[in-house]
């Protein structure tokens, strides 16, 4: 049996088109923030660990300067990784299986702004044959909508429902940056950007910064009335040559809902890292929800994508509805990679 | 209206915010840059001297033929022999997207299509860039063909293709030799605000002062200021600038003797220093000595910035992350007065 972790604690910026504040700046605010609401001093945090882009930030070792933010003396034990935070979720709550230490922050920060996402995204890709076309996730989402409608498996029409339905649900979200209410029949007036997609099918540029504080089970209860428990967390990745995958389908999220038991139980809500509005068609069908599932209740990254804290922000947004007991099991799925190469899931319960 | 004064009128709130905004400091620009070469190996390398060659190669895997050529088979894992079979020069689009906005890294300048491409003779796609006249031109099912850019250098970008109708028939004689490795040169821009802090910081060094910030936890004089004190985890803001001497002291140096690596500037061998200004408790660091002697440089010299005639003052090389001292001093020179002791800048020297 697993260790039981939970999260105690959680935060986030707003998702915005641009801050004038630093990395380190945004990440220290939220650090702070969770240490004042559970009241531990920065020394009772055992372990560190941050996702983050060094392109994007557009310096070599900028994550270096992130450890700022959670306070770096003395010396302190930590890790990061060149991924979104809900990665380095998955890793701190492996290094608390040890058993050896009790708490640990997780953060996931990254700023868009400064750089031109289309042209800094293909560095995913193969070097050979992909990265030198400037093979954009914007490109690769075209493709997959593409491919989803003529496997009769959706249409343009389901595309901007998800659209709407996602920025309506925006519209209660004090962190969204993009939200509003507009008609199904509206969006399918606009002109494609990278057809069949129109520009609303893709996500804001944004920047922001998410952070959470897990702890041991014991040690979890002493610090909340209202521990988030993580009952399961899997995360697995599909070929990287587009070519060997079938874009309407999603193997690496269905071995990942076997591997946390996704249906083991009811879900309530289902916060899924829909950046193209095509991948929400793609995951559904992939997880299989049941119709009484909630799908991102917050809006999901179409509201706000601050990439590297986006998977983290949809682990946050689940526990959050835990926590006030309008839902009491959900999962929260991250993706990397293009056309939800990569993807994470981790189920989430109350008490 | 013809004789409204040229005076700002400050009581005029739109006026004086459009003031605040025609004074902000230039953007931060910079670009990132990373030339890598790549061995090919032996499976992509054939692939790539292939297109060279304007010839399109598959790889067999089992009873399928892969392409884009893998060195392993993806189901197993297990080392795939150089077996290869030239596909196309036809193939069916699998699916297709119109960009209609192409970006700078994109293989055309105009508007075209990515699409996965499944060669004749092959059972896997490749994806790339099909030219076409427009989007009316593709479809699901649709047959495109490889095309060759005229000048080609072994890599994926000598190839294109194009609809069936709209393909030219082209000749392309082979070049010489083996395609052993790839550049690729990945070069990005970034753009950004300097931050409230770094501006004020920027502003100064153009009036010829130095500005910190007092953290208001410990007391300790950050410069220049990440806009938080780090050890504290403490923001700062406006109220806790500090002006300090333009004096100070070597706490330590390097002396840089350049490799000539891509994007390298200096020939000659020059001095890095850390210069702890009076009434800082953070050195400068990166400081460019040229005039003093090497034999003469020490820690625990006293300095003295030599600050450039006004006009001659820049600071487009302050930005959000080191801060750097701009092109505003012209260079640093000892003041006279005797050396401080190692005891007393022990903590800053290492």
């Amino acid at each position: 049996m697993p260790e039981e972790i939970a999260i105690v604690a959680v935060a986030q910026t707003p998702a915005r088109r641009r801050y004038a504040d630093s990395e380190p700046s945004m990440l220290m605010e939220l650090t702070n923030r969770l240490l004042a609401e559970t009241g531990l001093p920065r020394s009772a945090v055992d372990f560190t660990i941050a996702g983050s882009c060094d392109y994007l930030s557009g310096l070599p070792f900028a994550f270096v300067s992130n450890v700022d933010g959670f306070g770096a003396w003395p010396p302190v034990y930590e890790s990061h990784l060149e991924m979104d935070g809900a990665w380095a979720l998955f890793e701190a709550w492996v290094r608390l299986q040890m058993g050896d230490i009790d708490i640990a922050l997780v953060a996931g920060s990254g700023k868009s702004s400064p750089g031109s996402p289309r042209e800094i995204f293909p560095l995913q890709t193969d070097p050979y044959v992909a990265a030198p076309l400037g093979l954009d996730p914007v490109s690769v989402a075209g493709l997959q909508a593409r491919a989803l409608l003529d496997a009769g498996l959706a249409t343009e029409r389901d595309f901007a429902e998800v659209v709407s339905r996602s920025r309506r649900s925006g519209l209660s979200n004090p962190n969204a940056q993009v939200k509003k209410d507009v008609a199904v029949d509206a969006l399918l007036k606009e002109p494609y950007y990278a057809s069949p997609l129109r520009k609303h099918d893709l996500p804001p540029i944004s920047d922001g910064a998410a952070a959470v504080l897990i702890a041991r089970g014991k040690r979890a209860r002493e610090l909340t009335k209202r521990p988030v428990w993580i009952r399961g967390i899997d995360h697995r990745i599909d070929s990287h040559h587009l070519g060997l995958r079938d874009l309407t389908d999603s193997p690496s999220c269905r071995i990942a809902a076997k591997g946390v038991d996704l249906h083991g139980g009811p879900i309530d809500v289902a916060e899924l890292c829909v950046r193209y509005s095509p991948e929400e068609i793609v995951l559904r069908r992939a997880l299989e929800l049941a119709p009484g599932t909630q799908i991102n209740p917050s809006g999901g990254p179409l509201c706000g994508h601050p990439v590297m804290a986006t998977g983290l922000v949809r682990v946050i947004e689940v526990a959050q509805r835990i926590r006030e007991g309008s839902a009491r099991r959900g999962v929260a799925h991250a993706a990397s990679g293009p056309a939800l190469q990569q993807n994470l899931l981790c189920v989430l319960e109350a008490s | 209206m013809s004789c409204e004064s040229s005076t700002p009128r400050v009581s005029d709130g739109v006026h004086r915010d459009r003031l605040r905004r025609m004074s902000s400091l230039p953007p931060v620009r910079y670009q990132l840059e990373y030339p890598y070469t790549r061995t090919t190996g032996p499976i992509v390398g054939a692939f790539l001297t292939a297109l060279r060659d304007g010839k399109l190669l598959g790889i067999r895997c089992g009873s399928r033929v892969l392409c884009p050529p893998l060195e392993y088979d993806p189901a197993s894992g297990e080392t795939l022999a150089p077996d290869f079979v030239e596909v196309g020069p036809g193939g069916t689009i699998l699916s297709w997207t119109w960009i209609a906005e192409p970006s700078r890294k994109h293989p055309f300048a105009k508007p075209f299509a990515f699409a996965l491409i499944r060669p004749d003779g092959a059972d896997t796609a490749i994806c790339h860039a099909v030219a076409a006249s427009g989007p009316e031109a593709l479809h699901t099912g649709g047959r495109v063909r490889t095309q060759y850019r005229a000048e080609r250098r072994g890599a994926i970008t000598d190839l294109y293709f194009a609809p069936e109708a709209e393909a030219e028939s082209q000749y392309i004689p082979p070049g010489k030799g083996a395609v052993e490795m790839t550049e690729h040169l990945i070069s990005l821009e970034f753009s950004e605000p300097l931050s409230p802090h770094r501006e004020r910081y920027a502003r100064a060094l153009l009036d010829g002062k130095f500005i910190g910030q007092r953290s208001p936890a410990s007391g300790k004089v950050y410069l220049p200021s990440k806009g938080y004190d780090p050890i504290e985890r403490v923001q700062m803001s406006e109220r806790d600038d500090v002006v300090v001497a333009d004096t100070g002291t070597v706490v330590a140096y390097t002396v840089i003797t350049p490799v000539q690596y891509y994007g390298q500037k200096e020939t000659e061998p020059y001095i890095r220093a850390s210069v702890l200004l009076d009434g800082a408790d953070q050195p400068l660091g990166q400081q460019d000595i040229r005039t003093i002697p090497l034999a003469e440089f020490r820690s625990g010299l006293r300095v003295r910035a030599v600050w450039k005639s006004r006009a001659e003052r820049s600071v487009v090389d302050v930005d959000n992350r080191w801060g750097g001292t701009g092109a505003v001093i012209e260079r640093w020179e000892p003041t006279g007065e005797p050396d401080v002791s190692f005891e007393k800048i022990r903590e800053h020297n290492w």
